[in-house]
């Protein structure tokens, strides 16, 4: 198998674009045509998800060490989506089947066998860590609507109970699917560490023209089911480090914190807290209520409520998150977790950066705006 | 992906068109209406595809005539199926592709009326607040006046405590008709606007789902 024969043969097939996944899927679906059904009526995310994912592995083939885990997270993550070992080689062969079309004259019967190499090595990675988790989890968890709280006419809090024992690091975040939105699969981060009757708690943003969000901040009610893929995320508590905490969290980007400060309050000795919770107007702060009322209780923990778009009075400072951040001062001792939208997300990491807070004392979430 | 630099050697690709994004323009420095430049770009990524299929397709059929050219019979009768495939793909393709296109609508259409929802609800919001500092400044200003007529008092025992006492009276009295009246006008006028808009929904509901993109 010839790395660099693969890299240079994808980099003229990727050329054509979207082109290629959709032959790829057409041809899937043609040959296969009961896949069709794990897959949405819309595909265009999909095959951007293909694209990217394909030009990844095929950019790191001849470096394993990163590959690897990036693979074995690949075939765990298809668990969900109903994703059986027998459904590899038929993806194998619509794989084949599409960049031979798209090779043209260039293709021969080399590339064909280093492809067919490649693409059964990594299967084969695939299914395997998909089987070692099969042994220890589910593929998905029912979850059942226990609680459902409009806090705003676009933002719900929810509470749901898995049919199963569910573990996870306050902090990460779950897929989830709504019966009414099938193979639409959305993250959502956990807004509460761990309890002992299991139970989770959601925070939900409506994003307008979304399919997802609506339903579950309109739609959903109590003793309704939903689907849940298995925990992700690396935006965790460094347990170790014994720096003081600096939490920064955009409208809903609020929830993975909240699961960490109830984490960081079951310690015995809590690390100093400054969470900055930040909406663009007064309405948007959706949980203050119960943040303020946490604090009251908590010496080690402080506070600020953040309004951007208008003035606020007395109730919240007035800014950006990263202004108002700057403002209040040094956090170099401090370690970071910052979570909201993309644009808020990287504004705010430069401005701790400025303030003089390395990478490693940063840790991020960003949430998608679908 | 989030700067518009592509690489003069590599060909632009659908992919890039769609991650690309542009910096703000600097404060006080004007910029192109962004709605306007991503519906562009988005045609531009389609017709992009358009092309890129043609092309893949037509390159299919050159080495396909070229081959019958140098005359390789062996292969002749074998391509036959093959090329019902790659036919049958086509046809998916564009099958899929306006499928994904009457999504991509549906959901931009229900985006804009959510939008257009939000913007109204602001300013109804920000109507209201303005109107009630309003009233209340009207209030304040007829119950002031009010409480200066009030003539001074012929019994020099009362004193100055009795007028401001009846100062007062005259205020509130005043100040609590004003705004009664006008909390009374408001609510009959958004009462009112609350029936036109049932109204008007029962109106164009059945024109209005008829319009609306079939998702079956």
């Amino acid at each position: 198998m010839d790395a660099q024969r693969l890299k240079d043969n994808f980099a003229q097939v990727a050329q054509h674009g979207d082109a290629v996944a959709l032959f790829f899927y057409s041809d899937l679906f043609l040959r296969n045509p009961r896949l069709r059904e794990m897959f949405p009526v819309g595909m265009s995310h999909q095959r951007d998800r293909l694209l990217s994912a394909l030009g990844r592995i095929v950019s790191q083939v001849d470096n394993l060490p990163d590959l690897v885990p990036f693979v074995q997270q690949l075939g765990r993550d298809h668990r969900k989506f109903g994703v059986e070992a027998l459904h590899y080689p038929e993806v194998g062969a619509s794989l084949v089947a599409t960049l031979r079309y798209f090779s043209g004259p260039s293709w021969s019967a080399q590339l064909a066998q280093d492809w067919t190499d490649a693409y059964n090595l990594l299967s084969k990675v695939m299914i395997e860590a998909a089987q070692e988790d099969a042994s220890v989890r589910p593929s998905w968890w029912n979850a059942q609507i226990l609680a459902h709280e409009r806090r705003r006419f676009d933002l719900a809090v929810m509470r749901v109970l898995p049919d199963r024992p569910f573990g996870y690091q306050p902090g990460q975040a779950v897929a989830v699917e709504v019966p009414a939105r099938l193979r639409m699969w959305r993250y959502y981060s956990m807004a509460n560490a761990p309890r002992p009757d299991n139970t989770l708690d959601f925070h939900v943003r409506l994003v307008d023209g979304g399919p997802v969000s609506p339903v579950l901040v309109r739609s959903v009610a109590v003793g309704d089911w939903i689907k849940l893929g298995p925990p992700i995320g690396t935006m965790t508590f460094g347990e170790r480090s014994g720096r003081d905490v600096l939490l920064i969290g955009g409208s809903t980007g609020l929830a993975p914190l909240k699961a960490i400060l109830e984490q960081m309050a079951a310690r015995p000795a809590p690390p100093r807290v400054h969470l900055f919770f930040g909406a663009r107007h007064v309405d948007g702060l959706y949980d203050l209520e119960d943040l303020q009322k946490r604090a009251a209780g908590l010496p080690w923990l402080t506070v600020v409520p953040v309004v951007s778009d208008h003035d606020p009075g007395p109730v919240a400072e007035r800014g950006t998150l990263p202004d108002v951040i700057g403002r209040y001062g040094l956090w170099r001792d401090h370690d970071a977790y910052v979570c909201g939208s993309p644009g808020m997300t990287d504004a705010t990491v430069d401005r701790l950066l400025q303030l003089g807070l390395s990478h490693d004392r940063i840790r991020t979430d960003k949430y998608a705006d679908a | 992906m989030t700067s518009p630099d592509i690489h003069a050697a590599q060909r632009l690709t659908p992919a890039e068109l769609q991650a690309v994004s542009f910096q703000r323009a600097p404060l006080g420095r004007r910029g192109f209406d962004e709605e306007q430049v991503r519906a562009f770009l988005r045609q531009v990524e389609q017709e992009l595809v358009r092309v890129l299929n043609e092309k893949a397709a037509l390159e299919n059929e050159v080495s396909r005539l070229r081959d019958r050219l140098t005359g390789s019979p062996p292969g002749a009768s074998v391509v036959q199926p093959e090329d019902a495939h790659i036919q049958a793909v086509r046809i998916l393709s564009n099958a899929q592709q306006t499928a994904d296109q009457y999504v991509a609508d549906a959901q931009r259409y229900s985006r804009e009326i959510a939008e257009e929802a939000r913007r109204g609800r602001d300013e109804i919001l920000s109507d209201a607040q303005s109107r009630a500092v309003l009233v209340l400044e009207e209030a304040h200003r007829q119950a002031s006046n009010a409480a200066d007529a009030v003539a001074p008092s012929t019994e020099p025992m009362s004193g100055d405590e009795r007028r401001d006492l009846e100062r007062e009276i005259a205020y509130l009295r005043t100040f609590s008709d004003v705004y009664r009246t006008h909390l009374r006008s408001y609510l009959e006028a958004l009462l009112r606007n609350v029936e036109e808009w049932a109204i008007s929904e029962r109106d164009s509901l059945p024109g209005a789902r008829s319009a609306l993109p079939r998702m079956d």
